[in-house]
């Protein structure tokens, strides 16, 4: 018996000797180790390829994988350098989302670019903490305000409402007053940022927000909120979400007999060809649509060379705007790597430790100015200290005969401030 | 507790100790060693996985003292987490209350939270009971929502990193120590709480709660302490969420992971102290390796169709979860004790 006391008492002491000396290295805030320096400069990805958000991360993220092939394939990189890509998929998990992150910085990754809003709300707080920069291709106001790490590659779905609320009160409301809108927004980031926005503005837009209904990515009926905001009476219905529960209050919209009627529009995350592809042709036509790429097949530079590798590649999205969107984020991306190259060397930026992030930061992000991205969205520009938007403009379309139309040319959309 | 042959009680200490042999106390020290030196050789992100880990683990470790030991079926566990998260960024941030005591006043917030919604239980039982609980994850997640003034609704609230005295808790390293610290210490506490009177108490209401009133069980009042110690462990596994994550929304606490909760549970081994743990490590080991086998299946054979490896993920993950379910219906807790049985006998089988 003694002699089992003496060996617990020993191997307690031990232990607790051993956490003790552990526990003081808490006090320090050495980084992990890096891993050994490599050749080519490598890009992270974070995408929702599976999961509810998938018919939007699907085109997006290959587009985004076809653009890197013409660029490396093609074009041989970037400056002579090929560029190697890391990606993992989030399945529109916050947890997955916040943990890839801190993959593709183990990874050594320059930068990383995360499809979602959502997925990037989850990863936003490791990537500032780490100085980790990150393009986010589809944004909420929550992301760049205060401004951090993370700058977005489109206009926010905040913006998509103030620019139509413009369109809308120029072009379509012939009343007198102030116009009743109504909000049908997603529980998530999505459609947090069309009523934030609304908060902000809709008095200095002169509009008036009757009610707020909210769904899930998952939902199957949104008869009831139908039903409610039917009883407000409004003018016009905004829709916040992506295209599977857009579709969802379209279908019932048509039932209740709101349409043919009411004016409805969608933000971007919802309003692409997957939207027409669910809803119908009959049910999605009339509807309103703020985006902020051109049209698939709008004359433009860039349009031959994306057309043809999304043809060969992945027809299913040909005409498929988030596929569009996805190409460009990558040709962002190449110009980000461009700027950095011009101010750094190879050497240092392939490390992807803090050193190369702080210069992707400051050397390769922030001297993007009046980036023409091949015509296919507004030019890109990083340089405003505040305002962390690339792409500052949208268009506004309507759906006609299963085809998304533009009615607009490019429409700024203004800053708002949310502090 | 089953015991390798010819252990022997001498006295009521080694009766209840939970370490007996000294086998057990070499594989416990090279246990300890492994865990706490983990930092040392595993990058970031590794860290960060095993940092989820150990916040789940106490988490679970909640939801089996109400499901699994007392039998009050709980599908609203992601929303007494966010209870616990948004107690931990309140107080850090505008009260400037330490963490040791904000984490403790998270726990106690989710624990009367839980109280609130357990007290239907006096009533209801199994699935009408899962239906009231179901109501607590969306209750919480509105007031969270709407509550702007103080939650900053969908902006969500910023968390500074734990610190206790000169120990700043900043880096993935130093979170490691102490979540897997917090980690052991809730792992010890259910350990014994379910030896103890109440968690004898709990199985009986769980086995059949007349018999256990008959037998002088107070029922109700042993439900209503199983929500609150369930809800207690979520509400810590939020305090050490948040500052995990430095900065928390809503949408990090959704049904969806209510449901996964009850998943991992079932996975692991209800009613049981190992279950938990084997079923999170499983379940987000798991969730790790099919995020990175798309990439390498895309990869390694560039020319299947588009869109094959990313959906086979999902498939992987439903497919191991069901492959389980039907094999190993009492959990992988049940295979490791046979697996502890078999190596006991090795290599003499009776």
């Amino acid at each position: 018996m003694r002699k089992n006391r003496t060996f617990k008492a020993v191997s307690l002491v031990v232990v607790v000797a051993f956490i003790f000396t552990v526990l003081a290295g808490c006090a320090s805030q050495a980084p992990a180790e890096k891993p050994a320096v490599k050749k080519p400069i490598k890009i992270g990805m974070s995408i929702c390829f599976t999961g509810t958000a998938a018919e939007k991360g699907q085109p997006i993220g290959q587009g985004e994988l076809d653009a890197w092939k013409y660029i490396n394939e093609e074009l041989g990189g970037i400056n002579g350098n090929k560029i190697e890509i890391v990606w993992y998929d989030t399945a529109y998990n916050a947890a997955i989302a916040t943990t890839n992150v801190k993959k593709l910085m183990d990874d050594g990754c320059l930068f990383f670019t995360i499809v979602s809003s959502a997925d990037a709300t989850a990863s936003k707080e490791a990537a500032n903490k780490a100085g980790f920069p990150g393009l986010v291709i589809f944004s909420s106001p929550s992301l760049t305000n205060p401004p951090g790490r993370l700058y977005s590659q489109l206009p926010d779905y905040g913006d998509d409402w103030a620019a139509f609320c413009n369109y809308y009160l120029k072009n379509i409301w012939k009343g007198t007053g102030k116009p009743k809108m109504a909000l049908a927004i997603l529980s998530n980031s999505t459609g947090y940022g069309v009523r934030d926005a609304a908060r902000v503005a809709a008095d200095d837009l002169g509009i008036d927000i009757v009610t707020v209904e909210e769904h899930k990515t998952t939902t199957i009926s949104e008869i009831d909120a139908l039903t409610r905001i039917k009883a407000k009476n409004p003018d016009v219905l905004f829709i916040g979400s992506t295209p599977a529960p857009t579709s969802v209050i379209l279908k019932n919209a048509y039932e209740l007999k709101l349409t043919p009627g009411m004016t409805i529009a969608c933000g971007h995350a919802g309003f692409t060809k997957a939207l027409i592809d669910l809803a119908g042709k009959d049910i999605s036509d009339g509807i309103y649509g703020v985006f902020p790429t051109v049209n698939w097949g709008d004359d433009v530079k860039g349009m031959p060379k994306m057309n043809e590798y999304c043809t060969a590649n992945h027809k299913q999205y040909v005409g498929n705007n988030d596929y569009l969107c996805g190409w460009t984020a990558s040709l962002i991306n190449a110009e980000i790597i461009r700027q950095a190259l011009k101010n750094s060397s190879l050497d240092v930026l392939a490390k992807g430790d803090a050193t190369a992030w702080k210069i992707a930061e400051e050397k390769g992000f922030r001297m993007v100015k009046g980036y023409d991205v091949e015509g296919l969205h507004g030019p890109v520009d990083f340089s405003d200290p505040v305002d962390r938007r690339g792409s500052k403009s949208v268009k506004v379309f309507q759906i006609k005969n299963g085809e998304m139309t533009a009615l607009t040319g490019w429409i700024d959309a203004p800053y708002i401030k949310y502090q | 507790m089953s015991l390798p042959c010819g252990t022997r009680n001498y006295s009521y200490a080694t009766d209840i100790a939970i370490i007996r042999t000294k086998t057990q106390w070499v594989m416990f020290i090279a246990f300890l060693l492994l865990i706490f030196s983990f930092p040392f050789y595993f990058p970031r992100f590794w860290l960060d996985v095993m940092n989820l880990i150990g916040i789940t683990i106490i988490a679970i470790i909640g939801l089996n003292i109400l499901v699994g030991y007392c039998g009050q079926l709980s599908i609203g566990h992601a929303g007494f987490m966010a209870v616990g998260a948004y107690t931990t960024a309140i107080l850090t941030a505008n009260f400037q209350i330490p963490f040791l005591l904000a984490l403790l006043l998270s726990g106690i917030a989710a624990g009367l939270i839980g109280l609130l919604f357990g007290v239907p239980s006096m009533r209801v039982k199994g699935f009408y009971l899962a239906i009231t609980t179901i109501a607590a994850q969306f209750i919480i997640i509105w007031i969270i929502n709407h509550w702007t003034d103080v939650t900053k609704g969908s902006m969500g609230l910023g968390v500074d990193a734990a610190s206790i005295g000169p120990l700043s808790f900043d880096s993935e390293a130093s979170q490691y120590f102490l979540i897997i610290s917090i980690t052991a210490l809730c792992v010890l506490f259910a350990t014994n709480l379910a030896r103890s009177r109440a968690g004898r108490a709990f199985i009986a209401v769980r086995d059949n709660d007349l018999a256990a009133e008959v037998m002088g069980i107070n029922v109700f009042s042993y439900k209503l302490l199983a929500f609150f110690l369930g809800c207690f462990f979520a509400g810590i596994a939020g305090s050490l969420f948040a500052q995990w994550r430095g900065h928390i929304t809503p949408e990090d606490f959704t049904f969806q992971q209510s449901i996964l909760y009850i998943g991992i549970l079932i996975i692991g081994g209800l009613g049981t102290s190992i279950g938990p743990i084997i079923g999170v490590v499983f379940i987000r080991l798991l969730e790790q390796f099919v995020t990175l086998l798309a990439p390498l299946v895309e990869r390694s054979f560039p020319d299947i169709p588009s869109g094959f490896a990313t959906g086979l993920s999902p498939m992987v993950f439903g497919l191991v979860m069901v492959v389980f379910l039907v094999l190993e219906p009492r959990g992988l807790a049940h295979r490791w004790n046979l697996f502890k049985a078999s190596y006991r006998m090795w290599p003499f089988s009776y």
